[in-house]
């Protein structure tokens, strides 16, 4: 029999509006073994913590009960208190008597009794909980960071300057992710390779940053702290450490000019042995598997051009795929974007006309690096336009695509804008479709009102259709603001697609086992208090693989995720939750499911004497173990299946 | 007429229930009640007759009745109040008829192959303008014959009969037949803009899938190229109608002298055999 303490939290008028908290608590006061029971206004304040600390003295309490919110709010806190009061952290109970209770229902009346209940439930669980010890584990003082875009470069960069080795994995040849496609930046037009390139020569410099290009993470097991990741190194085809990336096979390559290059959104063609840009790091050679004749079809004319080009000798055709384990203590998850396909929208006429682009395809036109080495043209003449349309919300903020809105297409629409006036001067027609414009960053709003004196024709709405015909492109359009309808006449159209979920992101989701948003975004733990923690504890998220954002607010994001994985890092080492899965020897038969059904590898088999165990520092708590064991051996510390029928007794 | 003589030549037993009523589709917007009612009593009558499936050539018909089974299959209440009203006929509604179209009856019930392995009378590869018509393809959410921004399914059907077809920039305009009553002037431009386009660009004839917009392109082809100060004549044809030149039913027999456009013209475009 424990010396119960029941506290009341009002949350403010939160939870007293709609429980009768002084009721509450003279009935808590007559439960079985509760010595003392308490309201207060804000139960999680100093004054709150110090009511609970001095009821725990005077009355030599030993478990504890609050009644207030979520145990996802303050269950820590409370745990704190008690343990500083001198109980056990883990004989204190949360009853959750406001999203359960107030804030689902209407009356005072319902509300109380249901709190009433639960109050009555915990009790019965106090009686039986058990004092818990957290054990420690080691951390491993090295990090992860997968995907080597804007987010994962700055992650990286401030992990290895706080002293901690990085590996940087990257899934393409090269890094420097979306941003090295881009020209210039919004709003302040900076170029986008001169402030992105430094960096990524950083990144290749660094010592301590291990950069692993052409490489996909496979698996994860462990937990925070220390993760084993399995990495697949793709062949290059290439000996790193031979090849001086000259380009000389590049120019050889029988495939010259006849491979769409991914890099310039396939507006371009590449040989089959390529650097994807000039600024490439690492400035190493690749050979594309899928378009390579000697690859593909075993031989390629009287022998491979590349190999007879290539002076260091550096072309390897015998290269393997190869599997290594990387040992970490955090993961900083920065997978980028993807632009949505238009050919989902047919009225816009992206499957129809090579003349209508998306926005990035426009940055590599732009670029002095792309496939019309800056010249701005409509792709089927090659000539420069006379005019052009941009389309914006071409998906977003679209019920039958994607609902939410792309955050940067506006500001990026903007500034092409601006880039047309510049380049092609003040004769070029240039028209924009709009829905709102949306400049609500640092600057932005100038920007706009910048672009608003170029002589720019916007259009509030959403064109039904771009027809393809002998005169160039027709553009109809309703003009919300006029009420009136246009038909704009038109050489190119660009379209400012939504941002969408980097394909494949299902199955990494699995991978890594974090949880998504609706929109398929991964989803951080909490909205505005958590934005860069996932889930899986140790696990963190950056840039647009958590949200639709712009170069700015991904840095930010990428350093936010950066430090709270120093804060891991640099730990001696770290407390284990100790409500985890146990066994109970003498029920276990040995069968093996709990093994079977362990996503994180927690639950082996002792060879000897064939019962179950549990890793304290792996196991979760996620209780798949528990439900699956067909002799009720596995159990889950502090709910076990004693203390829930308990309360259900008691609630019942 | 040509869908009466279409469906024994393609294996369709086809039964024509006498007591079927209007689909009310036009008086939806004044009372929507009534439009459901009135397509729940059309597909209760089905049912009553032991009948599974109900071919609706027409497009605005195929919607109501669409629409009918999407928001009775939504809400019992309604349903319930539906069948109230039809039990006094004796009717019960349940939602058991799957629906056709022209588009998909022909594409999907019977296949593209089908009717290919039955053409008697191939085309010999005139270039034709296809029109869908609105009602045929949106909106999308309640269940349309075919896709509304990239409809394909009488370009498909027409390829079989040795017809071609081409993609113009006007081929999802609309006809604005409904707009005839109040401003007769709008949907007579409309449709005369269209069928200039048409006669600009070359294509031989315009085969439609609504008799609503059939009515505009051929019954009042004459009025809107006046409108639009255009003299070429497009020969208009329904795509049972060309189907059936293609099957070997006789032109007659599917209406085509009842066209007012030149229609007639198409049925010597066949390759001799």
């Amino acid at each position: 029999m424990n010396r119960i303490g029941v506290f009341i939290c009002h949350c403010g008028i939160n939870i007293s509006n709609t429980v009768d908290v002084d009721k509450l608590t003279e009935f808590a006061a007559g439960l079985n073994g509760v010595i003392v029971a308490k309201n207060y206004k804000y139960m999680c304040s100093d004054v709150g913590a110090q009511l609970i600390k001095e009821a725990t003295r005077e009355h030599t309490l030993d478990a504890l009960i609050i009644a207030s919110c979520s145990p996802r709010m303050h269950e820590h806190t409370f745990r704190g208190v008690a343990e500083e009061s001198g109980v056990n952290p883990f004989k204190v109970e949360i009853v959750n008597i406001r999203e359960q209770c107030s804030w689902v229902h209407k009356e005072k009346v319902q509300g109380t009794e249901k709190a009433a209940s639960l109050l009555k439930g915990a009790v019965a669980k106090a009686h039986l909980l058990e004092p818990l010890q957290k054990s420690k584990s080691a951390v491993v003082h090295e990090a992860l960071v997968i995907g080597a875009g804007i987010a994962g470069i700055q992650a990286a960069l401030d992990l290895a300057n706080d002293g901690f080795k990085v590996f940087l994995v990257e899934k393409e040849a090269s890094i420097g992710g979306r941003m090295s496609q881009l020209d210039k930046t919004f709003p302040t037009l900076d170029c986008s390779s001169c402030i992105l390139t430094p960096k990524m020569m950083e990144v290749g410099n660094h010592p301590n940053i291990e950069l692993l290009t052409y490489t996909e993470v496979v698996s994860v097991e462990g937990r925070v702290g220390n993760f084993k990741v399995a990495v697949k190194k793709k062949p290059r085809y290439v000996d790193m450490t031979k090849c001086t990336g000259c380009t000389s096979c590049v120019a050889a390559c029988r495939m010259k000019g006849k491979v769409p290059d991914e890099f310039n959104m396939k507006r371009g063609k590449r040989s089959a042995i390529y650097i994807p840009f000039p600024q490439a790091i690492p400035l190493k050679c690749t050979i594309d598997p899928k378009s390579c004749i000697f690859l593909k079809t075993g031989k390629c004319g009287k022998g491979p051009l590349c190999v007879e080009a290539c002076e260091p000798k550096a072309i390897d055709f015998t290269q393997k795929e190869e599997i290594v384990t990387l040992s970490v203590g955090t993961i900083i998850v920065a997978t980028g974007f993807d632009l949505l396909d238009p050919e989902a929208l047919y009225e816009y006429g992206y499957a129809k006309t090579p003349n209508v682009i998306t926005t990035l395809e426009f940055e590599r036109f732009v670029s002095p690096s792309g496939p019309s080495e800056g010249h701005i043209i409509v792709p089927s003449t090659g000539e420069p336009p006379k005019s052009v349309t941009y389309i914006l919300c071409v998906g977003s903020r679209d019920e039958t695509q994607c609902k939410w809105c792309c955050r940067i297409g506006c500001m990026s629409a903007l500034k092409q804008v601006y880039l047309i006036r510049e380049k092609l001067g003040p004769e070029v027609e240039i028209n924009l479709c709009y829905t709102d414009i949306r400049s609500f960053g640092k600057g932005y709003e100038e920007f706009y009102r910048t672009i608003r004196s170029k002589g720019v024709n916007f259009f509030r709405g959403r064109p039904s259709e771009v027809r393809s015909t002998k005169e160039g492109l027709v553009i109809d359009i309703f003009d919300t603001t006029t009420n009136k309808l246009f038909e704009i006449k038109s050489d190119m159209v660009v379209l400012v697609p939504a941002l969408v979920p980097r394909a494949g992101s299902e199955e990494f989701s699995r991978t890594m086992n974090l949880s998504r948003s609706s929109d398929g975004f991964f989803l951080e733990a909490h909205p505005k208090l958590r934005p860069s923690d996932t889930f899986v504890n140790g696990i963190f998220i950056a840039g647009c693989c958590q949200g639709p954002k712009d170069i700015a607010d991904t840095v930010a994001q990428a350093s936010a995720a950066a430090s709270k994985a120093a804060a891991i890092l640099s730990a001696k080492e770290l407390e284990n939750d100790p409500m985890i899965a146990a066994v109970e020897p003498e029920l276990c038969a040995g069968c093996g499911v709990c093994v079977a059904v362990c996503t994180y590898k927690a639950r082996n088999m002792n060879t000897i004497t064939n019962i179950a165990e549990v890793d304290e520092a792996l196991c979760a708590g996620c209780g798949a173990c528990i439900a699956a064991c067909p002799s009720n051996a596995s159990i889950h510390k502090n709910l076990t299946k004693q203390q829930l029928i308990s309360m259900i007794d008691e609630i019942l | 007429m040509a869908a009466r003589e279409i469906l024994p030549v393609l294996g369709v037993d086809a039964v024509y229930p006498e007591d079927f009523s209007c689909c009310g589709e036009h008086v939806k917007s004044v009372n929507q009640l009534i439009t459901l009612y009135l397509s729940a009593r059309n597909m209760a009558v089905c049912e009553k007759n032991g009948l599974e499936n109900i071919y609706v050539p027409c497009s605005d018909c195929h919607l109501a009745l669409s629409e009918t089974k999407r928001v009775l299959n939504g809400s019992a209440e309604l349903k319930e109040r539906i069948n109230t009203a039809l039990a006094s006929e004796n009717l019960k509604y349940t939602g058991a008829v799957t629906l056709y179209h022209t588009l998909d009856l022909l594409h999907d019930y019977i296949g593209v192959e089908k009717i290919k392995s039955l053409v008697k009378k191939p085309f010999n590869g005139i270039t034709v303008a296809t029109h869908y018509g609105c009602k045929t393809i949106r909106p999308t959410e309640v269940g349309r014959p075919d896709n509304a921004e990239n409809p394909q399914k009488m370009e498909k059907i027409l390829t079989a009969i040795g017809v071609n077809t081409q993609p113009y920039p006007e081929k999802l305009d609309c006809c604005g037949a409904s707009l005839l009553a109040n401003l007769p002037e709008t949907p007579l431009t409309k449709t005369g803009q269209k069928l200039k386009a048409i006669a600009e660009q070359g294509f031989a004839a315009m085969v439609d899938a609504c008799p609503w917009c059939h009515k505009m392109y051929d019954s009042k082809q004459a009025k809107a190229l006046e409108t639009v100060a255009s003299k070429s004549a497009v020969p208009v044809v329904n795509l049972l109608q060309i189907v059936g030149i293609a099957l070997g039913i006789d032109k007659e027999k599917l209406g085509l002298n009842l066209n007012s456009s030149p229609a007639e013209k198409i049925a010597a475009e066949v390759t001799a055999s």
